[in-house]
């Protein structure tokens, strides 16, 4: 069987997988539903690499990154803890050293980084893949691995550095403040910040007021999204505003998909319609742009907020609590930028070299059409990369797709336990790691019930703020349509290319989140309030309820009922 | 600057600015009261007072004169200390016999009565001490116990007068300044009763220790504790959780009170000597007003403090003096180490 295995290596076995780790925890947040196994390949691989790399580049003294396993389309992790004092120490030491660049210049390291990742998209961008040789195709294809490998070492390297500095300063408010990072004082301070995805954003909405402004808004308004390209074709002004939404599109929101950690739907550029989507919904609501508005009273009440609490700190403790402020600060933003140019871009790039093998395979008859190509694995492109009219690759796809299908129907497990291990152990191992993105993205503040509000759902602060509103429970961004002005949407989490919509909505519910996570950071910049951690939002709430939302104690209340 | 520099002040109208005028105690003790501390009544002669005082009285062109003509008949300001001590002590008794100009006597007297009005005390006692508005040698003249308008005029010329020590002299033809210069100010301060005095430091001056302060006091006014000649009693507290964590009570024999004219060491009553000067409530209470202070100033404390007799808690504590503490600074390591410092705390959790 070990031919249909999809990350060979890496694939879960019950038996010696729990001698490294007696809980493997599902990361639910990109691997439901379940990965085609292409993408898990992928994301198993290199994400695995990029947290390991990480962790070792900074010598973080408690843990070595994580380790990951593919089980039925799922990724499944497990921390690499480092348990031996001696070993802790040594590592110490070489922390004092590699965390200082983060210290010193975070963000000319960042923009170092950037630089340097979109120079290799900029080199697989510029083959041209229809007529390309098989060769060429392969070594594009290679490359494109090791992009997405390096892009992994980028991510989190920089996460486990910048992380580690917003987990300090979380400890430090608790000490010497009182207030920890659910705190609307604390999410004061993480506000006010501009970040590329909502230039992005940004630039849709500008899309928006040109069409509106070129007398194109009925057509718009009268067109469905899927329709809009060819509408646009039939008008001089239409081909015209194409020409700027072309340009737009391949620039800047062109590379990214609609799931993050996925490839098999289409990249904005190959398939606009969820652009045209956001510019439809723009002029239909009557949505504009008033980030940048938004952000100048944040930013104030930031700067506020950063002198009222600075005055409360001894004035010789100022310097080390500014120097740690700041770069708790810079992962506010970053946590939201990395995913423009690091996730969204190279994932769209590798469904861009994975569909010009695809295509490839099905003309010359490896396969039968080019997304089968997602049921195969790079060692089997490869089998067939030069010559791919020698090689029937048709049996493999048959059987790992309709595996696939069989764990798009069924419920996704959790976690893998070893017999008479609890989850509340697994959480204390997680928590016990001090790994700042366990603790900061994917554990979370556990939601305190406080039976004197009487509310009926509690969750964590993610935002601040109180908002009475009608449910929408959204669970792809197809459904982001059926909201209107002042809903609140209830999600099982949310995903960067959903970030418009935040701009009509009066608050936010998600089911996992924590205060690192896209919905708080977002939901911050918004000045909307944001619940999370709720765990059964989605199956409580229902659309149309009226509910109202005390982000600030954590309290959910229905009012119809 | 853009301040109507007068000859003299009331306390309340100087703060921080007024440094180069009042002097900086002065300046300091007019912050005080802005920062809303108890601070005895009093009023500040300005360095303009001083300038008038000198040029009105000729002592400005006198005082060259009698450098010049020594040092043109060959006076060695390193080797010949006599002669200088000599020089110093004509000056001197040149300032106290002037007279006060009649203008500036006027004012003074004037400020005296309002003082005696504003405290309910008739030739009220008061302390007339130098305030300079730069380090300069001499300086150093606080006379106590200064009552009615003649003695606070003559205590004043004293002061004036300090400043032409011999080391302030060798000070000033060494650095080729005038003869007559000296930015000096005086605070004339109403006495208070003292139950017990002595000094904050918000910082453990030797330790560099930012996180504690020390109380030490003596019973009577502060200049046993300011001098340094008895062993006072002394007080360590922690200042964020506000507890005393040291105590040592001194056995204290004599402590300094009013005489007649200025003030007398008299013996402690046998009954006092093992007694703490200040209970816990003072202390803290102390504690917790030079904290704000450290906080408004943004720097450590150096503090002198008065517990006045004739009022009851917390009203009988006044401040006098407040300045920046000298400390040995602890190797400061640079912020960022301290931040890696955190952040493996943070790992070893």
């Amino acid at each position: 069987m070990k031919i249909y295995d999809c990350v060979p290596g890496l694939e879960f076995d019950e038996v010696a997988d729990f001698e490294i780790s007696p809980a493997w925890f599902q990361d639910a947040t990109h691997s439901v539903p379940p990965w085609t196994p292409m993408f898990g390949w992928f994301w198993v691989n290199f994400c695995r690499h990029g947290m390991q790399y990480g962790a070792e580049k900074l010598s973080l003294p408690t843990v070595k990154g994580w380790d990951w396993r593919f089980k039925d389309g799922g990724g499944y992790l497990a921390l690499l803890i480092v348990q031996d004092p001696n070993e802790r120490k040594a590592r110490e030491e070489r922390f004092r050293v590699a965390i200082k660049p983060f210290l010193e210049d975070f963000t000319g390291m960042w923009k170092g980084f950037v630089n340097e990742i979109v120079g290799k998209y900029d080199k697989l961008k510029a083959l041209n893949l229809e007529t390309a040789t098989n060769i060429e195709l392969l070594e594009n294809f290679e490359e494109t691995i090791n992009t997405c490998r390096r892009m992994w070492e980028i991510h989190m390297y920089m996460m486990y550095g910048v992380y580690t500095a917003f987990v300090l300063f979380e400890q430090m408010t608790k000490q010497l403040l009182g207030f920890d990072d659910s705190s609307p004082q604390f999410h004061k301070l993480m506000s006010g910040f501009d970040n590329k995805c909502f230039q992005v954003d940004k630039g849709l909405f500008d899309l928006a007021k040109l069409a509106d402004s070129m007398g194109l808004k009925d057509m718009f308004l009268s067109t469905e999204a899927a329709n809009m390209k060819t509408a646009l074709l039939q008008s001089p002004k239409g081909k015209e505003f194409l020409k700027t939404f072309d340009d737009f599109m391949e620039k800047e929101a062109g590379w990214r998909l609609e799931r993050m950690a996925e490839i098999n739907v289409p990249t904005w550029l190959e398939e606009p319609s969820p652009a045209f989507a956001v510019i439809k919904m723009a002029l239909e609501k009557g949505m504009s742009y008033n980030l940048d508005e938004d952000r100048k009273k944040l930013e104030a009440e930031r700067i506020a907020t950063e002198k009222e609490i600075l005055a409360k700190i001894a004035p010789e403790q100022r310097g080390w609590f500014q120097t740690i402020m700041k770069l708790a600060q810079d992962s506010s933003w970053f946590s939201e930028e990395h995913n423009h140019y690091l996730d969204l871009y190279a994932h769209a790039l590798v469904r861009r070299s994975v569909m010009g093998v695809g295509a490839r395979f099905a003309k010359e008859g490896a396969i039968d059409t080019r997304d089968d190509i997602l049921f195969l694995i790079p060692d089997e492109v490869r089998r067939a990369g030069i010559n791919p009219g020698m090689f029937n690759l048709r049996p493999l796809v048959e059987r790992r797709k309709a595996d696939w299908k069989q764990w798009c129907a069924q419920p996704p497990v959790p976690a893998f336990m070893k017999e008479g291990f609890t989850f509340e152990d697994a959480m204390g191992g997680l928590v016990g790691s001090m790994d700042p993105i366990a603790l900061k993205v994917v554990v979370g503040s556990m939601p305190v019930a406080r039976p004197e509000l009487k509310a009926d759902l509690f969750g964590v602060c993610g935002s601040p703020g109180t908002v009475e509103g009608t449910v929408k429970v959204v669970w792809t961004e197809a459904e982001l349509s059926k909201i209107v002005k002042g809903d609140i949407m209830v999600a099982p989490t949310t995903s960067p290319s959903w970030t418009p919509v935040f701009s009509i909505l009066g608050g936010v519910i998600v089911d996992r989140g924590a205060s690192l996570s896209h919905a708080a950071i977002v939901g911050r910049e918004y000045g909307i309030p944001v619940v999370m951690n709720t765990f059964q939002g989605t199956t409580v709430l229902k659309d149309g309820m009226r509910i109202r939302l005390d982000a600030n104690m954590g309290a959910i209340y229905i009012l119809d009922k | 600057m853009d301040m109507d520099c007068k000859e003299i002040f009331w306390l309340d109208e100087l703060s921080k600015e007024y440094n180069d005028m009042v002097g900086k105690k002065c300046a300091n003790l007019g912050e005080l009261v802005k920062i809303g501390l108890r601070v005895p009544y009093g009023f500040a002669l300005s360095v303009k007072a001083y300038e008038t005082f000198m040029e009105e009285t000729g002592l400005k062109e006198k005082v060259s004169q009698i450098v010049e003509k020594e040092i043109n008949a060959g006076l060695d300001v390193d080797k010949e200390i006599g002669r200088m001590i000599e020089m110093s002590a004509n000056i001197r008794e040149a300032i106290e016999a002037a007279d006060m100009p009649p203008g500036l006597a006027g004012h003074i007297t004037e400020y005296y009565a309002e003082l005696q009005k504003k405290t309910g005390i008739p030739d009220v006692p008061c302390a007339v001490r130098s305030s300079g508005a730069v380090s300069m040698p001499g300086q150093m003249e606080t006379y106590l116990n200064v009552r009615g308008t003649s003695e606070i005029i003559r205590n004043v010329k004293k002061v004036w007068a300090s400043a032409f020590t011999t080391r302030a002299i060798v000070f000033r033809i060494q650095n080729k300044m005038a003869i007559s210069w000296a930015p000096i100010g005086i605070a004339v301060i109403m006495m208070i009763e003292a139950k017990s005095a002595g000094v904050i430091l918000t910082v453990l001056p030797s330790a560099g220790d930012l996180d504690r302060a020390i109380v030490e006091g003596n019973f009577g006014l502060g200049e046993s504790v300011v001098s340094g000649e008895i062993t006072p009693d002394s007080f360590i507290i922690h200042k964020n959780d506000m507890c005393i964590e040291s105590r040592s009570v001194a056995e204290k024999t004599k402590m300094v009170a009013y005489a007649d004219c200025g003030t007398g060491v008299q013996d402690i009553p046998e009954n006092l000597k093992n007694t703490a000067c200040l209970d816990d409530s003072e202390i803290l209470e102390i504690v917790r007003i030079a904290k704000d202070v450290e906080k408004h100033f943004g720097a450590p404390q150096d503090m002198e403090w008065v517990v006045d007799q004739r009022f009851s808690f917390p009203e009988n504590i006044f401040w006098v003096q407040a300045r920046g503490a000298k400390y040995t600074k602890k190797e400061a390591k640079k912020d960022e180490e301290y931040v890696i410092d955190l952040m493996l705390q943070l790992f070893r959790k």
